[in-house]
């Protein structure tokens, strides 16, 4: 059964969405992820404009982040000051990620944008996940424990610290800030909720606790996320409302099972298994930016010359 | 020189006696399409009939050309080039005004039907469209001056693209006779069809002249459900975006509520 989109000007099959929700809501709520990232390029494949995936990909962020934010509020899991300072960045971040956005699109290079950030993160965070996981899966084999190094960095010495309680930690509200700008402007751009990018950036970077980590970036991911789905539509008209919704349902359902099956996993084969998904969409669209395309040329309807 | 002498003759005995002419009356199905959501492209059909000036008299070499037309936008044409190992978005040719849809049918093919100067100077044929003075930029948005052969692989990228995509149509035979003044042609409107007013023009030719035209409106316009989304979120695209996110963050609560439940 088809469906004319009024955004996106095309008509989809309402199965194939409902589908593609579903799928990414199964891994989404395996991995305690989003799905932004798989389900952009997803719909890029399938023949929606750039501009209209990116725009109408942050209404399923919401819906997934609030779904994760409320699970993870119950388990008293967000530290809410960490998330206040994590917003703070990303709401500027996602403004300037809008404008950007708006500036290569009008330069003709935000496909090109799109797809150079997606491979770059996708294969570094892929092979550093599957790194870290093998290793893990490897240290549990051999029974050893792999200590947890626990030193100070440079981060330390910055001013304007601030005592995060939940987080456990005293330190300055400089490298959070710049982490939410940074996952901010990503978020705009590439229509992701930016967990994958988000979560190893507090582990690794701001050393906060795992326990609190996923929630505290949902719940920061749903107000980014929201904001720019706003801003998506007041500048460009890209959020096409009735494959958001279609996308949502197909989303939310996904995620039920997706909870269930991840409980049957081992952490660290899961986090192999995602580290394997983002390294093949990587090499997917790398490979799209070297192969020679089938028509050099393409066609868009410009701006009126005003 | 002949044939522009037999060019001269003809045109002169349609100016001196109009009256004598044949005359074409046409009509469409329909003049108005909704794209609603269950829009997955159309059909239209145009007929018509030659109304013969002497009654009895004879009709041969005579032919119909329809051109249906959609609105025009202007378009920019980008090409790739490879940068190294990476294919980046290159020069760029915009055209200002580039007909969406353009769908052509005739009783016989175009070339037989009447002469390259008669139609270029009519615009009537895919390569015969007129897409206004190109302005051409360099990968920095600057200003730069293609040679001709060059710009013409543009003009040429965009119709292959927009062939591609079904709104560029050219059908030699499609428009039948039938009997001696009845005829009837049918046109594909894809999907991805952009919304506005369309012309359906109709040509009458005999002996590869133009003897009478005929154009009538069509509108393809979003209706239904699908007009008021579209609308809303070009007029009011604060609130259509505040609503979408709102509507995404209730399905995202209720997930929750559903889950916490069992």
């Amino acid at each position: 059964m088809q469906i004319y989109l009024p955004i996106a000007e095309l008509p989809v099959s309402i199965l194939t969405i409902l589908a593609m929700g579903a799928a990414v809501g199964f891994l989404s709520g395996m991995f305690g992820i989003g799905g932004g990232f798989l389900m952009t390029p997803l719909l890029i494949f399938l023949g929606i404009p750039p501009a209209v995936a990116v725009g109408t990909q942050t209404t399923q962020v919401v819906a997934s982040s609030v779904t994760g934010a409320l699970a993870h509020f119950t388990r008293r899991s967000i530290d809410f000051k960490m998330g206040g300072v994590l917003l703070a960045g990303g709401v500027v971040g996602s403004l300037s990620g809008i404008y950007l956005f708006k500036l290569l699109a009008a330069i003709g290079q935000i496909d090109l944008a799109i797809s150079v950030i997606y491979v770059l993160f996708l294969s570094v965070i892929g092979a550093m996940m599957m790194i870290e996981s093998v290793q893990a899966i490897r240290a549990a084999r051999g029974g050893r424990v792999t200590p947890r190094r626990k030193h100070h960095s440079w981060i330390h010495g910055l001013p304007f610290k601030v005592r995060f309680r939940r987080s456990k930690l005293y330190i300055s509200v400089i490298p959070p800030v710049l982490v939410g700008y940074f996952v901010g402007t990503l978020s705009a751009i590439m229509g992701v909720g930016g967990g994958f990018i988000m979560i190893p950036a507090m582990i690794y970077l701001l050393r906060m606790p795992t326990n609190v980590v996923i929630g505290t970036s949902f719940f920061q991911i749903v107000f980014v996320a929201a904001l720019t789905g706003v801003m998506h539509s007041v500048e460009n008209q890209a959020v096409d409302i009735v494959l958001g919704f279609l996308l949502v349902v197909g989303g939310v359902i996904g995620a039920q099972y997706g909870v269930r099956a991840a409980e049957k996993m081992p952490a660290e084969q899961l986090r192999a298994l995602l580290a394997a998904i983002l390294l093949l969409i990587g090499m997917r669209l790398g490979y799209d930016l070297v192969s020679t395309p089938p028509d050099l040329y393409s066609v868009i309807e410009a701006e009126p010359l005003s | 020189m002949m044939r522009r002498a037999a060019a001269l003759f003809i045109a002169f005995l349609a100016f001196a006696a109009p009256a004598c002419a044949d005359q074409l009356v046409t009509d469409l199905s329909e003049h108005q399409v909704a794209i609603r959501s269950n829009f997955t492209g159309t059909q239209i059909l145009l007929f018509g009939a030659v109304e013969a000036a002497r009654p009895g008299s004879r009709a041969l070499n005579r032919d119909i050309i329809v051109v249906v037309q959609g609105p025009s936008r202007p378009m920019t044409v980008r090409r790739k080039e490879q940068m190294t190992a990476i294919w980046v978005n290159h020069d760029s040719v915009t055209y200002p005004s580039v007909p969406g849809y353009y769908a052509i049918a005739s009783t016989r093919p175009l070339e037989v039907t009447a002469t390259p100067e008669t139609l270029k100077a009519l615009r009537i044929g895919i390569e015969n469209i007129d897409p206004g003075t190109p302005t051409a930029h360099a990968i920095d948005g600057t200003l730069q001056i293609l040679p001709p052969d060059e710009e013409r692989a543009f003009w040429k990228a965009l119709i292959r693209n927009k062939r591609r995509d079904g709104l560029y149509i050219n059908v030699p035979g499609g428009v039948t006779f039938l009997g001696q003044t009845l005829f009837r042609a049918t046109v594909d409107i894809p999907a991805k069809v952009p919304v506005g007013l369309y012309t359906a023009k109709v040509y009458l030719l005999q002996d590869g002249e133009i003897i009478d035209t005929i154009s009538s409106p069509l509108y393809i316009e979003k209706g239904g459900v699908e007009r008021f989304l579209y609308r809303m979120a070009h007029t009011d695209p604060l609130l259509y975006g505040m609503i979408a996110v709102l509507v995404a963050a209730f399905a995202g609560w209720l997930a929750s509520a559903v889950m916490a439940r069992r």
